[in-house]
């Protein structure tokens, strides 16, 4: 900030006129925002965000060729990018205190504060910013050096990461969509609950759902809840180990059934079929009040009644709802250049056609294994190779920084 | 030969006496390869654990909580390990094992934990990376905020500062370095999970706010020779930032619904 006491607006330009620009620009936003409410990215839809980058980078290029103008140095010095850093840096606080309105419902707040990523001001700042860290990385690769990697990779991966980030949130389409088992299907809900017809079609061949072993708890039979009151423990029903305490009550676990299906005289038999659920067969003591008891229970579902113990006047053992391990849908995929895909998914096992992703999304809870639908979340991202392409940069260049320190400090050291 | 958990004891206990005897030394003997072969030893004893239960298993060991805490416990001590030959900073060799440690006794003293079970988005291979760099970044960013601190108040007292100044610089670089790390490792397993890399989730939006905070130190630094006041108190800002994103953001009311915030 050495510069930084010679008068105002004189060149070279430094942090008190970098921040009254980006002040500037900011209270344009506000007054943009209040004249005609939130920024609509519908309208840099492609093919506009394309025509937009391609001006973009020419007003880069010439701002470029012209490096030695006061402008451009500016526009690649530190003092306009901390201002501008700035500038999100409130935005991203305002939007960190405000309840934000979803994608699909308009803000009610006339600045814009409830939707802070599509108000005017936050807009123009982005994309300042944006002018800025092009000028930034510009002026390096000018006088590119090899030892300068990692900011290359961390400069470079950011503007890769915020241009198809930005122009690309415009096509950005998620949708929806329910299949029986066995059917084909391409209708569609987006986030406003429309009906739409997408090209690609989805069979679903089979839906496949694993559960956890469920856990074995007491509850007070007039409140329902789990005790000891307040900090309820439950047992994870554990086929090795095999005794559990829970509040003096001793459990012993004589034998386990995770696809039980119930007999005439209610005792349980492993069954897999789409109806069956865990069972346990369990004795339990308590030596002070001389209870002792062994018995079936089951947590029960759509198909069976549940199953419990009952300890005394207020409590009953009882066996949680086993919670899902893994689901997993398999499915044919159809697009309109009668291409089909196989694929095997699951969460955190999406599969990728073309510009699309196809996500295991959800499935009939209450059914669980015997769910006779699944759901699916495709999202259509053109610019996705792109944010991946930023993302890895930068994340390569942040291993780099993590590695190689403060350069700047070791260089005084020596 | 089939490991399961019942001789996880058998394994941790000579692995936290190695690492005690490295904490240990790395404060009291000037010889560094002495805690480095304690380190060490307890690094290649867990990791054999690790390697047996995942060939008894037939599967790698990741699907339940006291699985996951074998990773953090082999990463933090790994990582630790390797940032100590790099940096041989004391500290951080001894916080990694300590907290290396601490994930081991949860395992010991709380075995049901054991089969806690991991709900499907949670079982990726990014989760134990993600969360092992957000520690490690913590770890170095607490110490740079109390370096901003004792700056300040050797600044007061019109000290000499020049080492410790670089060395502040140092433990920013590297932790937000891991930062950005854990971040954009969240945004690569974001979509994989949940469809969108990011989607400005209060947690996300927070995360960015701190990222923010921490970028404005470093550009303002690179035109000073030595940090203004204004500077450091920036450092400790980011840390307040920091705090929020990592405790705070449960509590907002701006968080109701938050996807990241799960309640145990
Ligand atoms: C909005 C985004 C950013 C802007 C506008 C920006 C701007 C700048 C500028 C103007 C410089 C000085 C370059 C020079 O002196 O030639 C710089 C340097 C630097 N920036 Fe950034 N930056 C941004 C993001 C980042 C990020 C995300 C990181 C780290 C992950 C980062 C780390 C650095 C480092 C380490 C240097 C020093 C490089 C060196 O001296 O070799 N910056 N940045």
């Amino acid at each position: 900030m050495n510069k930084n006491s010679g008068p105002w607006w004189k060149a070279p330009w430094s942090y008190k006129e970098s921040f009254a620009v980006v002040g500037g620009l900011i209270a344009s936003g506000i007054m943009l925002q209040l004249s005609i409410g939130n920024f609509d990215y519908e309208i840099i839809r492609y093919p506009v965000n394309i025509y937009l980058l391609i001006l973009t980078l020419i007003i880069v290029a010439v701002l470029t060729l012209r490096h030695k103008s006061h402008l451009f140095q500016w526009l690649a010095a530190v003092p306009l990018s901390v201002a501008n850093i700035s500038g999100l840096l409130l935005y991203s606080i305002i939007m960190g205190l405000t309840m934000q309105a979803p994608a699909n419902a308009d803000g009610q707040s006339a600045l814009g504060f409830d939707a802070v990523t599509r108000s005017w001001p936050f807009v123009i700042v982005f994309y300042f910013t944006l002018l800025n860290l092009s000028c930034v990385t510009a002026r390096r690769l000018l006088n590119f050096h090899w030892r300068d990697y990692a900011f290359y990779l961390n400069h470079l991966g950011l503007l890769v990461l915020l241009y198809a980030g930005g122009f690309g949130a415009a096509d950005l389409r998620r949708y929806v969509m329910h299949v029986e088992e066995g059917a084909t299907e391409w209708r569609v809900y987006n986030e406003k609950d429309d009906v739409l017809e997408l090209p690609l079609a989805i069979k679903l061949n089979d839906f496949y759902m694993e559960e956890y072993i469920p856990k074995l708890a007491i509850i007070d039979r007039r409140t329902g809840d789990a005790i000891p009151n307040g900090n309820p423990q439950m047992w994870q029903i554990d086929t090795t180990r095999t005794t559990a305490n829970i509040a003096g009550w001793n459990i012993q676990l004589e034998k386990y059934i995770h696809e039980a299906v119930r007999k005439s005289d209610s005792t349980y038999q492993q069954i897999p079929m789409p109806g069956s659920c865990p069972a346990a067969l369990v004795k339990v003591e308590n030596n002070v009040a001389g209870f002792s008891q062994s018995g079936w229970i089951c947590c029960g579902n759509f198909a069976q009644l549940y199953m419990t113990m009952q300890l005394n006047d207020t409590l009953s053992l009882v066996m949680t709802r086993p919670e899902p391990k893994l689901f997993r849908s398999d499915i044919e995929v159809y697009t309109p250049d009668e291409k089909t895909y196989q694929a095997q998914l699951e969460v955190n096992k999406p599969l990728r056609v073309g510009h699309w992703m196809i996500y295991q999304y959800s499935y009939d809870a209450d059914a669980g294994k015997a769910s006779a639908y699944s759901s699916f979340e495709l999202v259509y991202d053109p610019w996705m190779t792109w944010v991946y392409v930023g993302i890895f940069m930068f994340l390569a260049g942040s291993i780099f920084l993590l590695w190689e320190g403060n350069k700047k400090a070791r260089r005084k050291k020596a | 030969m089939n490991i399961s958990w019942d001789h996880f004891t058998a394994f941790a206990i000579p692995v936290l006496i190695s690492w005690l005897l490295a904490i240990i030394t790395v404060f009291t003997s000037k010889k560094r390869w002495l805690n480095n072969i304690f380190t060490l030893a307890g690094i290649v004893g867990f990791a054999t654990f690790i390697v047996l239960l995942w060939i008894s298993l037939d599967r790698p060991p990741m699907r339940t909580m006291g699985e996951t805490r074998l990773w953090y416990t082999f990463f933090l001590s790994t990582i630790g390990f390797v940032m100590y030959v790099k940096w041989k900073y004391n500290w951080i060799k001894a916080f990694s094992l300590v907290v290396a440690s601490v994930f081991i006794f949860i395992n010991i003293l709380k075995p049901e934990i054991h089969s806690k079970n991991l709900m499907p988005a949670l079982q990726s291979i990014w989760f134990v990376p993600h969360v092992t760099a957000y520690i490690l970044s913590y770890s170095f960013l607490s110490a740079a905020a109390i370096a901003a601190v004792i700056l300040l108040w050797q600044y007061k007292k019109q000290r000499e500062t020049t080492t410790l100044e670089a060395f502040t610089d140092n433990l920013v670089y590297v932790g937000f370095g891991l930062l950005m790390t854990g971040l954009l490792i969240g945004a690569i397993w974001a979509k994989e999970a949940w469809g969108h890399y990011w989607s400005w989730d209060p947690k996300e939006t927070w995360a960015f706010i701190t990222a923010a905070a921490y970028l404005i130190y470093i550009h303002v630094r690179l035109r000073e020779s030595r940090p203004k006041k204004f500077t450091l108190w920036l450092i400790i800002f980011s840390f307040i930032f920091l705090m929020i994103t990592w405790k705070g953001v449960a509590y907002l009311p701006s968080a109701q619904g938050s996807v990241h915030v799960y309640s145990e």
